[in-house]
């Protein structure tokens, strides 16, 4: 992987990571069994810059800007999320064999 | 004769193998693997381990040589050590392979903790069942064991070994165990159940090191705050996608660092596919890709694939990843996600909670299932939720990531049809129970704010 993928990469692990640790902290505040996560040397900088500014944008705008910065899924149709027909096996499939014969239980789990 | 060949024998491999071959058995269908068995299901290995399951032998599900006899030229202890997209050919021992269609289920390999020790003997990752079956044997000699990580695997893990007697130390940085999937109203019942089971629990705390003896065996971990003596050290901290081969054959990789696909499983190559841990996947929430699924979504990725390679035409939906899991004696789950995961990204929901029982509340052994889902705040469509507690957690979860990714509102849930048998099911279903007291939330609230 190039360099730029490897900062890339960093650059939203360590986002990610923020934005986990502040949720974490926050919801588990007062709940029984838990803990304070552990931070890491450069939290600092995340937790009191980058979560408050991320948190402020409303989420329609984050994501339009996930879509214009490709991190969404290309060459994939996003779910209808709507009742539709149930799915059959293309005619040409089903023809060459039954549908049963797809499934094949003992293999795997 | 076209010949495909598929790279790796775990769900997506053999399924993808199985099924190209049953679908035309007039294509030549090779597997390469690395390993020396095909066909078993790595998940059983906490519950072996556990003595839950009597032995290593039960999870196996075939034999290479029943492969055999379904027609697929088996390659095992094979490792394919290049792929060359011009010529189209694989390379094993120092000799090409040329393939027509070609089939990248690689998988995945699991992170290795970045301290100072890693590479001592003794640290014990769960995946190789031949591994686990030697690592079982010295489990017979071994008094402690510090598992690294609290994620599923660990936690099977954890309470496996505690079950079978041995003193269990749980090491993370997050605030409770599967953090990265619960949320901590559930953080209780399974702390205590693990706990219970004898497992020691150290969590908000970093591995710094770990410690070896003069033959370079681990014999402690060094974290922020202690020094936790052990015999040998378990470790599951990320499936990480092994994509060496695809990288360096070139084939396009996404945002997370696995192998992009489209939703035939076409990689950007013509003719070659990947399916599995190698890939990344779309959430069907908001379409961003992820990394780490189950075998059940490995081995329906290698259906798709075998199904398009033999001409059909058949999409793999975008995911809504229902889970479920047995923590200490506990049972979890969930789908998409919990209010941890939707606030760290910035979703916006509302909440629907409730507590419902399993059987009629007459019946011998009702126990009671927690359920919170998440809904979108203006359409009340479902995207998520956190379950927990008594017997059908796994049919509850199987059931909300199919009604989520079909547009079910929590209107649709708070009026479902629902089974009422005092043996095995309640007069009210414990989502419709969530359900209808969200829609009473919000009616209560439109009413206050009316008046």
């Amino acid at each position: 992987m190039s360099s730029l993928s490897d900062a890339k990469r960093n650059l939203r692990e360590r986002a990610e990571g923020a934005l986990r640790r502040a949720v974490l902290s926050e919801l588990g505040r007062g709940q029984p069994s838990t803990v304070e996560p552990y931070r890491p040397k450069g939290d600092r900088f995340w937790r009191m810059f980058f979560v408050p500014v991320y948190r402020r944008i409303p989420w329609s705008a984050k994501e339009r800007a996930m879509n214009a910065l490709g991190m969404t899924a290309k060459g994939w149709k996003p779910p209808e999320r709507k009742p539709r027909e149930p799915w059959r096996p293309p005619a040409e499939l089903a023809a060459r064999a039954p549908a049963a014969r797809l499934e094949d239980k003992s293999t795997t789990e | 004769m076209e010949r495909v060949i598929v790279i790796g024998g775990g769900g997506a491999g053999t399924a993808a193998a199985t099924i190209t071959k049953r679908l035309n058995p007039e294509l030549k269908v090779t597997v390469f693997t690395e390993f020396s068995d095909i066909a078993y299901s790595p998940c059983g290995i906490p519950f072996v381990h556990g003595r839950e399951i009597p032995k290593f032998e039960d999870l196996f599900l075939s034999t290479v040589d029943r492969y055999r006899e379904d027609g697929l030229d088996m390659r095992m202890e094979t490792v394919v050590t290049d792929v060359d997209l011009h010529r189209r050919t694989i390379t094993t021992k120092n000799e090409p392979e040329g393939f027509d269609q070609l089939i990248l289920c690689t998988g995945f390999y699991w992170e290795q903790p970045d301290v100072p020790g890693a590479n001592l003997e003794g640290l014990h990752y769960v995946k190789d069942i031949r591994k686990s079956m030697e690592f079982d044997k010295q489990l017979d000699s071994m008094k402690r064991i510090a598992v690294v990580g609290a994620g599923p695997i660990c936690v099977e893990m954890a309470g496996g070994l505690a079950r079978r007697g041995l003193q269990v130390d749980l090491v993370d940085e997050g605030p409770w165990v599967l953090h990265e999937l619960l949320d901590p109203d559930v953080a209780k019942p399974v702390h205590d159940s693990l706990e219970e089971r004898g497992v020691t629990l150290h969590l908000g705390t970093k591995v710094e090191s770990f410690e070896g003896d003069k033959d370079g065996h681990v014999r402690a971990v060094t974290t922020a705050d202690a020094v936790i003596e052990c015999d040998a050290v378990v470790t599951g901290l990320h499936k990480v996608p092994n994509t060496k081969l695809a990288e360096a054959a070139g084939l396009k990789l996404g945002t997370t660092g696995a192998v992009w696909v489209d939703d035939h499983m076409r990689t950007s190559e013509p003719g070659v596919w990947a399916a599995g841990d190698v890939c990344e996947i779309p959430h069907g929430l908001n379409m961003v890709p992820i990394v780490g699924l189950t075998g059940a979504h490995a081995y329906a990725q290698g259906r798709v694939a075998a199904v398009n390679i033999t001409g059909g035409d058949l999409a793999y939906d975008p995911v809504w990843v229902p889970w479920g899991m047995v923590a200490g004696d506990y049972t979890i789950g969930g789908f998409s996600m919990g209010e941890n995961l939707a606030k760290t990204i910035g979703i916006p929901y509302v909440l629907a909670k409730g507590v419902g029982i399993t059987k009629a509340r007459y019946y011998p052994g009702a126990e009671k299932t927690f359920v919170k889902l998440l809904a979108e705040p203006d359409t009340l469509r479902l995207i998520g939720g956190v379950l927990h507690g008594g017997e059908g957690i796994k049919e509850r979860c199987d059931f909300l990531a199919f009604a989520a990714k079909r547009g079910a509102t929590l209107y649709d849930l708070a009026y479902m049809e629902n089974i009422y048998s005092p043996p095995i099911g309640a007069l009210f279903e414990p989502i419709q129970i969530a359900a209808q007291n969200a829609l009473a939330e919000q009616r209560a609230n439109r009413l206050a704010a009316a008046t």
